[in-house]
């Protein structure tokens, strides 16, 4: 857990690395590009790398940056006097890019989680099935073995001419164990029926009755 | 056909491994080979009661008076206890653990002088009675006083009636498991127990 938990910090530790040096790419083209070659045609496609990573990481936090570009291009625009439609259509296609990719991300990452929750609940739901089997043919078929033979037994002292008061104590003994192996039969179904909401109550009845 | 119970100077508590169909047959090899040792063997038993093994045990010539009976099951199938059944203690209900590890402390203190020796006559049927995880602390409650006595313990139990968490535990509370009906690697040796 600990090493899973020290993964996710490396990663989000790298991810904020990638993403300050792409911010400072962008800000520099901004200047060079920009500010002194005067022209405001083609480096802005570069914003959309961290744009759309900042998006898949962070989800609607992007936003930020991509809030933090659409200021800094037009106040270079202001500086540089070429504030135009063209300026207001790149900001507005920053943001919504950054939005789509944003909710795109974060739903997928959502049915992902979704997903796992389902699979560990399986796993879950697998599991006690296992035990309950496990339990049940314990406590049920090892000691129905073991009552067979003792009744096998029986059948040969029988032949042997057996007193009858022991074979009488026998045959108590056999009741005995045949009652409370339909006993935690019962409780065993309980133990299912209580669990599972989806048997119809008219089968849990019948289950532990 | 012997038991192989030669390591019990050294080892001191055995899981036995037997078929139900032998289950029988085994206990009454290992009472033997235990009494002819010079053993007073406590028997717990939870599937047959004292009074027929006393008569099964006496028609095979085991001497009865090294033998001590803790029956967990008479008194609860049938309802009453037999009078004038000496050296032996019943116990209401094989699932009345409380009175059953009463009787068997006492039971071991009472021989103590003897060389006692367990025998729990089994496992498999005490599942009948009981939840796996209650035998298993159970046991583990049993062996640790065994251990405190310094004194031998044999837990017999039918073999594939124990699922491999339950035997894994039951393992690590004994020395040794030895599964009485494994084939013998030895030639003609049919039928020899073999360590599991």
């Amino acid at each position: 857990m600990d090493q899973k938990q020290g993964g996710v910090d490396t990663a989000g530790g790298h991810r904020a690395w990638i993403l300050a040096a792409l911010a400072l790419v962008c800000i520099g083209l901004e200047i060079v590009v920009h500010l002194f070659f005067r022209t405001a045609i083609g480096y802005t496609h570069i914003f959309y790398i961290l744009l759309v990573l900042s998006a898949l990481w962070y989800y609607r936090k992007a936003l930020l940056v991509a809030g933090g570009l659409v200021c800094a291009m037009v106040a270079t625009s202001l500086v540089v006097g070429d504030l135009s439609w063209a300026t207001a259509i790149r900001a507005a296609m920053f943001c919504i890019i950054t939005w789509v990719v944003a909710s795109i991300s974060e739903e997928r990452d959502r049915a992902k989680a979704e997903l796992q929750v389902k699979k560990e609940e399986a796993e879950k739901r697998h599991y006690a099935l296992v035990g309950y089997l496990s339990e049940a043919t314990l406590r049920l078929k090892a000691p129905l073995e073991t009552l067979r033979e003792n009744l096998a037994s029986m059948r040969r002292q029988i032949d042997l001419g057996v007193d009858t008061e022991d074979m009488k104590t026998m045959l108590s003994v056999q009741i005995a164990h045949l009652e409370q192996i339909i006993e935690n039969f019962r409780e065993l179904n309980q133990e299912i029926v209580e669990e599972r909401d989806d048997i119809p109550q008219e089968f849990g009845e019948f289950l532990t009755r | 056909m012997p038991v192989d119970l030669s390591r019990l100077g050294q080892d001191k508590l055995f899981l036995v491994l037997s078929t139900a169909e032998k289950l029988r047959q085994n206990n009454i090899q290992i009472i033997k080979t235990l009494t002819d040792g010079g053993y007073k063997v406590v028997v717990i038993t939870t599937n047959r009661p004292s009074g027929i093994l006393k008569k099964i045990y006496a028609a095979e010539g085991i001497e009865l008076s090294k033998v001590f009976f803790i029956d967990a099951i008479t008194k609860y199938a049938i309802g009453r206890v037999p009078e004038g059944e000496p050296d032996t203690v019943f116990v209401n209900s094989p699932s009345n653990l409380t009175d059953l590890g009463i009787a068997i402390t006492s039971a071991l203190n009472a021989t103590s002088g003897n060389k006692p020796c367990l025998l729990f006559d089994s496992i498999s049927t005490m599942l009948i009675y009981i939840p796996s995880i209650a035998i298993s602390k159970f046991i583990h409650f049993v062996a640790s006083k065994l251990r405190l006595l310094d004194a031998p313990g044999i837990f017999v139990a039918v073999e594939k009636g124990i699922d491999p968490l339950l035997l894994t535990q039951l393992t690590t509370y004994v020395d040794d498991v030895i599964d009485m009906d494994a084939p013998s690697p030895v030639p003609g040796g049919d039928g020899e127990p073999q360590k599991a």
